[in-house]
């Protein structure tokens, strides 16, 4: 499904130039749960921002499905996005001013052909999900660095997306509430058939899902 | 999807206080100026009566007789001739030394024996207002100002008559003792209430020990022509006998003509100057020659503020200053705008990747921003609306002008607002558009959520 060819990020400054990611080549099938591990700086989140593609990689090339991708920045890119990718990041990234629950709305904004209770209803079964029903009202700053998480999970699975990339999703939580995340997720995948990619460090997590790609300074060795 | 911008927007703007602040000063004080500039002129040059024809007047408010003196300079040529220095003696040089200049309005007569029949005039009228009466009642002192005029005043100047009537030039040439009092004059002088000033009709004003009746009362004027805001207008053939009577060109009349229509003022100013130049003068070893400049209503108006010899040239240097303040206060709100929004854009790069990586296209975040900007500009305008109409209140209750009513011209304010609106939406825009182009990941990293 995500196909990535002779991939290389590089990035230059005028002082030193740092390969990010080294000449990869990885396939992923449909349905998929991918692990991604490695030292730190090695290179995981860039891969896995190539593959959502809100990266560019500076070689080498990505497809999704039959279509290699080209326009980084149109319309229907855009699209794709919102229909079929979900992100969870490192760092939550989940927008202060909004409430909860209007954080966990905001992929659905740029769908068309739903309407606000739509909106709302979806956002509070994704919420229902991650168990944080109760804070919906509640502003990021109010919520703790676990409860942020399972918001940015909510937030990466209102939509419904074919394709989820979580980058460290259970990194900020304690070992219960890891393991619950990580259920949602092999749920998500088992009976959703959502093809997920997940960047961890945790051996026990990775030894859950399908598949493990270890990378090293940037270029895959197993 | 518009909901939802709306709430963030006011919770974006309410969380940025300073920026709020400022933005909003700036539109709503660039609106207010706006708003008193244009009352004011347009309670000023705005047509009200009686200035309902005011698009057909030529003023001459003042006429210039001069004389150029010469003085004849003996030429010393000096040359070398054999190694003799010859002088040349012959030659003579003129040289403009002085003149002799006389500056202000004119005299009855130059006014009924050199300028009548102009072509393209329709109507003329001539009046002093420089005499003013005191008058005693019950141990008070009144001053009432005055304005001695011809009948053909009343025709050019669409006073509104609240009882009685004009005189006439009929009235004028009889020398009769009449006079048309304006509102006030006529409320503190017979102690008439609002609405009652039929009563005064007949009734005689005692002006420097002559008795003249009441045949009319005027509603007040509401702008600052001193005299179309006299107390008192009295035919002319009442004036003094020295007034009357003189010779010499200069006097105390100025003169109103009304062009025939809007589009031939041009023609009547031009006619004006050609006939000072067939005027024979009085007593040319004085002054030989008349020279003054014809002005229309806007012409003069900038010629009494800025003073300059031509009322033509004073009225594009008034443009000019006019257009250049309103560019500069259309431009304080929005370098403002523009100013504070790339920082507020820029601090909010996280938020436009993250929106982006979720599906947004470029022109989802630009109508956010720009959305966001109108909605400022919207509570800006009405700030701008109440802050207007409060001073514009503040003003005509304090008297401050004199007596001149400003009043709140909406249709400006529609025009101003959509201006601040417009620029708003571009100061919005730009930095928006620079920021919706910026890499999703680039913008995410930027990284202040
Ligand atoms: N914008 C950038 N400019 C320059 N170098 C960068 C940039 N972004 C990342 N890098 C470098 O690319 C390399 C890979 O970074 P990346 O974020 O992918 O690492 P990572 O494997 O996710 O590490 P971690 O486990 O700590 O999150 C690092 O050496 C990093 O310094
Ligand atoms: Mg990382």
């Amino acid at each position: 499904m995500i196909k990535l060819q002779n991939v290389s990020k590089i990035y230059r400054t005028k002082t030193i130039e740092t390969v990010a990611l080294n000449n990869i080549n990885l396939e992923i099938a449909e349905g998929e749960f991918l692990s991604v591990m490695g030292p730190s700086g090695c290179g995981k989140s860039t891969m896995l921002n190539i593959m959502g593609l809100i990266d560019e990689p500076s070689e080498g090339s990505i497809s999704i499905g039959p279509n290699t991708i080209k326009d980084y920045n149109g319309k229907p890119i855009a699209k794709f996005r919102n229909e079929n990718l979900g992100f969870i990041f490192q760092s939550f990234h989940l927008i202060n001013d909004l409430s909860v629950i209007d954080n966990v709305e905001l992929p659905l904004l740029y769908r068309s052909g739903i309407n606000g209770k739509e909106r709302r209803a979806m956002a509070e079964e994704a919420l229902t999900k991650v168990g944080l029903k109760n804070r919906m009202k509640h502003f990021p700053g109010q919520l703790s660095g676990g409860q942020k998480q399972r918001v940015a999970i909510a937030r990466a699975i209102v939509g419904k997306p074919s394709i989820i990339l979580a980058d460290e999703p259970t990194g900020n939580l304690d070992s219960v509430m890891g393991n619950e995340i990580m259920d949602i997720l092999l749920d998500l995948n088992q009976n959703d058939k959502t093809t997920i990619i997940m960047v961890t460090h945790d051996e026990t997590m990775a030894r859950k899902t399908n598949r493990l790609v270890r990378l090293f300074d940037g270029s895959q060795v197993s | 999807m518009l909901k939802n911008y709306f709430t963030l927007a006011i919770k974006v703007l309410s969380r940025r206080k300073f920026f709020t602040f400022i933005s909003l000063f700036g539109i709503s004080f660039t609106l207010m100026i706006l708003m008193l500039i244009t009352a004011f002129f347009q309670t000023e040059l705005g047509g009200q009566a009686p200035l309902g024809k005011k698009d057909q007047l030529v003023y001459l408010d003042y006429i210039t007789t001069f004389k150029q003196f010469q003085d004849t300079i003996p030429e010393v040529d000096s040359t070398m001739i054999d190694g003799v220095m010859r002088y040349d003696t012959t030659g003579y040089r003129y040289e403009d030394s002085g003149r002799s200049i006389s500056r202000g309005p004119g005299s009855i007569k130059f006014w009924n024996t050199h300028m009548m029949d102009i072509p393209f005039v329709k109507s003329r009228t001539i009046y002093m207002s420089r005499q003013s009466f005191d008058i005693f009642i019950n141990s008070n002192k009144l001053t009432f100002s005055s304005t001695f005029t011809d009948g053909d005043f009343f025709n050019i100047y669409n006073f509104k008559f609240l009882a009685g009537a004009p005189f006439g030039n009929q009235q004028l040439d009889n020398q009769a003792q009449v006079v048309v009092l304006n509102k006030e004059a006529c409320k503190s002088y017979f102690g008439i209430s609002e609405g009652n000033f039929e009563e005064a009709i007949g009734k005689e004003v005692k002006l420097d020990r002559k008795n003249y009746e009441v045949v009319g009362v005027v509603d007040r004027v509401n702008n600052s022509f001193g005299f179309l805001k006299s107390d008192v207008f009295i035919p002319y053939t009442n004036a003094a006998p020295e007034v009357l009577n003189r010779e010499r060109f200069n006097g105390s009349f100025s003169a109103t003509f009304l062009a025939e229509s809007a589009n031939k003022t041009k023609k009547v100013k031009e006619e004006l100057v050609k006939r000072s130049k067939v005027i024979p003068l009085p007593n040319p070893e004085q002054h030989d020659q008349l020279e003054y400049f014809p002005a229309t209503l806007e012409e003069r108006y900038a010629w009494t503020i800025m003073g300059m010899d031509k009322p033509e040239e004073c009225y594009k240097y008034a443009i000019g200053a006019l257009v250049f303040l309103l560019t500069l206060f259309f431009m304080l709100p929005t370098l403002n705008l523009i100013n504070l929004n790339i920082s507020r854009i820029m601090e909010r790069s996280s938020e436009i990747g993250v929106r982006k990586a979720f599906g947004a296209h470029s022109g989802n975040i630009l109508f956010q921003f720009v959305f966001e900007n109108i909605i400022l500009t919207f509570i800006g305008g009405v700030i701008g609306f109440i802050l207007a109409y409060l001073l514009l209140n503040t003003i005509n209750g304090s008297n401050f002008l004199n007596g001149t009513i400003l009043s709140f011209n909406y249709q400006v304010f529609i025009y101003s607002f959509l201006i601040c609106l417009g620029f708003g939406i571009l100061s919005g825009f730009l930095p928006a558009w620079r920021m919706s182009r910026v890499h999703i990941v680039n913008a995410i990293k930027n990284n202040q959520l």
